[in-house]
């Protein structure tokens, strides 16, 4: 009899040990709901990739597993935010990974903040979610929205001489935009970015992207002549706009969107065929879209991998940039963080993972999306959002989709003003 | 004068066609049933997935499935009477409003379920008519035209025939004509059957313009349900006149200061209205 209990001590105390060993890791999307289809889930696919990468090594430094304890959000907030406590204080666990909606991460951060636990951020992307905030235990691999206006900003400043044969300042830019927190966001940061490259603003207007009929800012924009419309919208209203726009007889230089609605080639194609060749989408960038000549060695493997293991889950002939950002984030937590903390700091617990990701150091070009990885410290403005992140201005051409900006990451050259072959082209 | 204002005042009329269209049939159900149809513009979005359904999978050509729609939707219009309005039609106008209000959430999520979140649309491509300057969407003068030879169809129709004078006598005056002999359930029925047929028509018109999703019910309900109270519950002359009114002030609104800007013109000129004049423009009984 005692040599049973004393065997039963030896294998819990086998047991805690072993699970000691291992690392749980609260991972958490919208698994259903409307946000599950819009990349949710292609998050979620990119982030069990990494798991299970880095379990096939052995864990982080070939020895600590990584366990996901996997949550479903379903595209609701206060769904959200209890699985987030539920995740923490039932199953334990002292990383919470995750979150597409920047709806859900602006709660969440301030509920696992105060409880001093990680949340790392694989994709929601609205600055508000950690600007003036001054969080400690939250951090945002992946781009941020104030980046989004500034980019395009920057990228028709550079194209306004060689290609429209303009000084920037001569440039008439439009921002419109849906007036929800994310559109809103993206414009205002066009409108700085404008500014500062000196541009004529000629009209800048929100709406409601449940509008049915946007048939009045057409004819405004008509009136207002811009060379370049800047458009943050979500699918309803850029469907709409860019029928009426055609039905009207809208004509402009460039247009350039900035995500979300824009980011879906398949249903814009489906719209409208060869009509939207052309248009530009800001985002980050699809991991397997990048030169791997730009990238540090090792990294075109990683893309690699992941391109073959998301087609071979999915089915999927293309691989998303959700795909890519569930990946990436979860990766760069994997495989540059957790190993300092446990070397550096002496465990995995989230004072050790804080202070493991003030330490890491990415060169551009050391991560699948091309970006490098420095956060911001504690009291600045941006408090663990990744000062290097960046996102890329993307092309559709003949229904491919090519980068055009920044110049060192681009493998096209943008074609700039619309071709004569396009609805939408000046005559 | 400005060209540009012109467009705004062409595009504004061929937006209130629209809106008419979609008064005239929740107006016909008001008037004679006594009950609004919360979910109506849920209806429409049964028809648009209807239509989206038959052409794009089985390849019915869209004027076929068009009216396969409106069959259809007058089909779930004597449905939504049978099994929602008539058990609860002596109840208080409130249960009402809650029983077809459950009916919209019930359609939205229905519709997720069914078809997911995702934006479909028939890939349509109409011509653009260029008259100098101005610009002119076919699919909204196509929605126009349909939306006024509806309202003359229904007019003939109430006028001419049996059944339409025994729906406009129920809607004067309910206890009297079962007196008469008229037998109220089935001329209900008609009237549902009708009210969803013109939910399905207006399906028909919006499929051409517009994305089809579980919550596109939202871009139109709420305006909808405001132009039919402008105008009158139940007067279908009040409902159009208000389609347009609305559209104008939106489509001018618009153009002059912003789009939000009109719609807040236009809620407000609403809310004016029920404080001045709360049986609206043509409204007969408070």
């Amino acid at each position: 009899m005692r040599s049973v209990l004393f065997a039963a001590a030896g294998l819990a105390a086998a047991v805690s040990a072993a699970a000691a060993q291992d690392i749980r890791v609260g991972v958490l999307y919208d698994l259903s709901g409307p946000f599950a289809a819009a990349g949710s889930v292609a998050c979620s696919v990119g982030a069990q990739i990494a798991v299970e990468m880095m379990n096939e090594k052995g864990g982080v430094l070939g020895k600590h597993k990584i366990v996901a304890v996997n949550a479903d959000a379903q595209s609701k907030a206060d769904v959200a935010i209890n699985e987030a406590e539920r995740l923490i204080n039932a199953e334990k666990v002292d990383i919470l990974l995750g979150v597409y909606s920047s709806a859900h991460a602006v709660p969440i951060d301030q509920r696992v903040d105060a409880q001093k636990k990680i949340f790392w951020i694989t994709t929601a992307v609205a600055t508000a979610v950690v600007k003036d905030r001054n969080l400690q235990y939250t951090f945002r691999p992946t781009v941020h929205s104030d980046q989004y206006g500034l980019v395009s900003t920057d990228f028709v400043a550079a194209m306004a001489k060689p290609k429209l044969g303009m000084d920037p300042k001569d440039v008439k830019v439009a921002i419109i935009y849906e007036d929800g927190p994310y559109g809103a966001g993206v414009a205002s940061s066009n409108e700085i970015g404008a500014q500062r490259q000196g541009m004529q603003i000629v009209l800048k207007e929100g709406y409601s992207a449940t509008a049915p009929d946007l048939s009045s800012l057409v004819t405004k924009l008509r009136r207002a002549r811009p060379d370049v419309i800047l458009h943050t919208g979500y699918n309803p209203d850029i469907t709409l706009f860019l029928r009426q726009s055609r039905e009207q007889g809208l004509r402009f230089k460039a247009l350039i969107g900035h995500g979300a609605g824009y980011g879906q080639i398949d249903k814009l194609i489906e719209t409208f065929g060869k009509d939207v060749d052309h248009v530009f989408n800001v985002d980050p960038v699809a991991a397997q879209l990048l030169d791997p000549k730009t990238l540090k060695p090792g990294v075109p493997e990683l893309t690699a991998e992941l391109v073959r293991r998301y087609k071979a889950k999915t089915g999927a002939k293309e691989v998303p940039p959700h795909a890519s950002m569930g990946f990436n984030q979860s990766w760069i937590l994997f495989d540059k963080v957790l190993p300092v903390a446990i070397e550096k700091y002496g465990s995995a617990s989230p004072e050790a993972i804080r202070k493991a990701a003030l330490d890491v150091d990415i060169p551009v070009g050391g991560t699948v999306q091309g970006y490098g990885v420095k956060f911001f410290p504690p009291g600045s403005q941006l408090a663990g959002q990744n000062e290097r992140s960046s996102p890329v201005v993307m092309q559709y051409v003949g229904g491919v989709t090519k980068i055009a900006w920044p110049r060192e990451l681009s493998n096209i050259d943008p074609v700039v003003p619309l071709p004569a072959t396009s609805p939408y082209a000046m005559r | 004068m400005d060209i540009f204002l012109v467009e705004a005042i062409v595009n504004g009329l061929l937006l209130g066609g629209v809106l008419a269209l979609l008064a005239l049939g929740l107006n016909l159900i008001f008037g004679v049933i006594d009950v609004v149809w919360i979910a109506y513009a849920e209806l429409v979005m049964c028809g648009m997935y209807a239509i989206y359904w038959l052409h794009t999978y089985y390849g019915v050509p869209l004027p076929a499935a068009a009216v396969i729609a409106v069959l259809f939707v007058a089909l779930l219009g004597v449905l939504v009477h049978k099994l929602i309005i008539a058990p609860i039609l002596g109840s208080a106008p409130i249960n009402q409003l809650l029983a077809t209000g459950g009916l919209l959430f019930f359609l939205q999520s229905f519709a997720t379920l069914l078809f997911g979140a995702d934006f479909r649309n028939v890939g349509l491509r109409l011509p653009i008519i260029e008259v100098g300057e101005i610009f002119v969407s076919f699919a909204r003068l196509l929605a126009f035209g349909v939306a006024l030879v509806g309202m003359v169809g229904l007019w003939l129709f109430l006028k001419r025939t049996y059944i339409g004078i025994a729906i406009r006598a129920i809607a004067q005056d309910r206890e009297v004509m079962i007196l008469m002999g008229v037998d109220p359930q089935r001329v209900y029925l008609v009237t549902s059957a009708i009210g969803g047929g013109l939910a399905g028509l207006a399906a028909a018109l919006l499929v051409l313009q517009y994305d089809v999703h579980p919550s596109i019910g939202l871009s139109f309900g709420p305006i909808t349900f405001m132009i039919c109270v402008l105008g009158g519950l139940g007067s279908m002359i009040g409902g159009f006149v208000a389609a347009f009114i609305m559209s104008q002030i939106i489509a001018i609104g618009g153009f002059y200061t912003s789009i939000e800007l009109s719609y807040v013109l236009a809620f407000l000129l609403f809310i004016v209205m029920i404080f001045v004049r709360p049986q609206g423009i043509f409204g007969g009984r408070s």
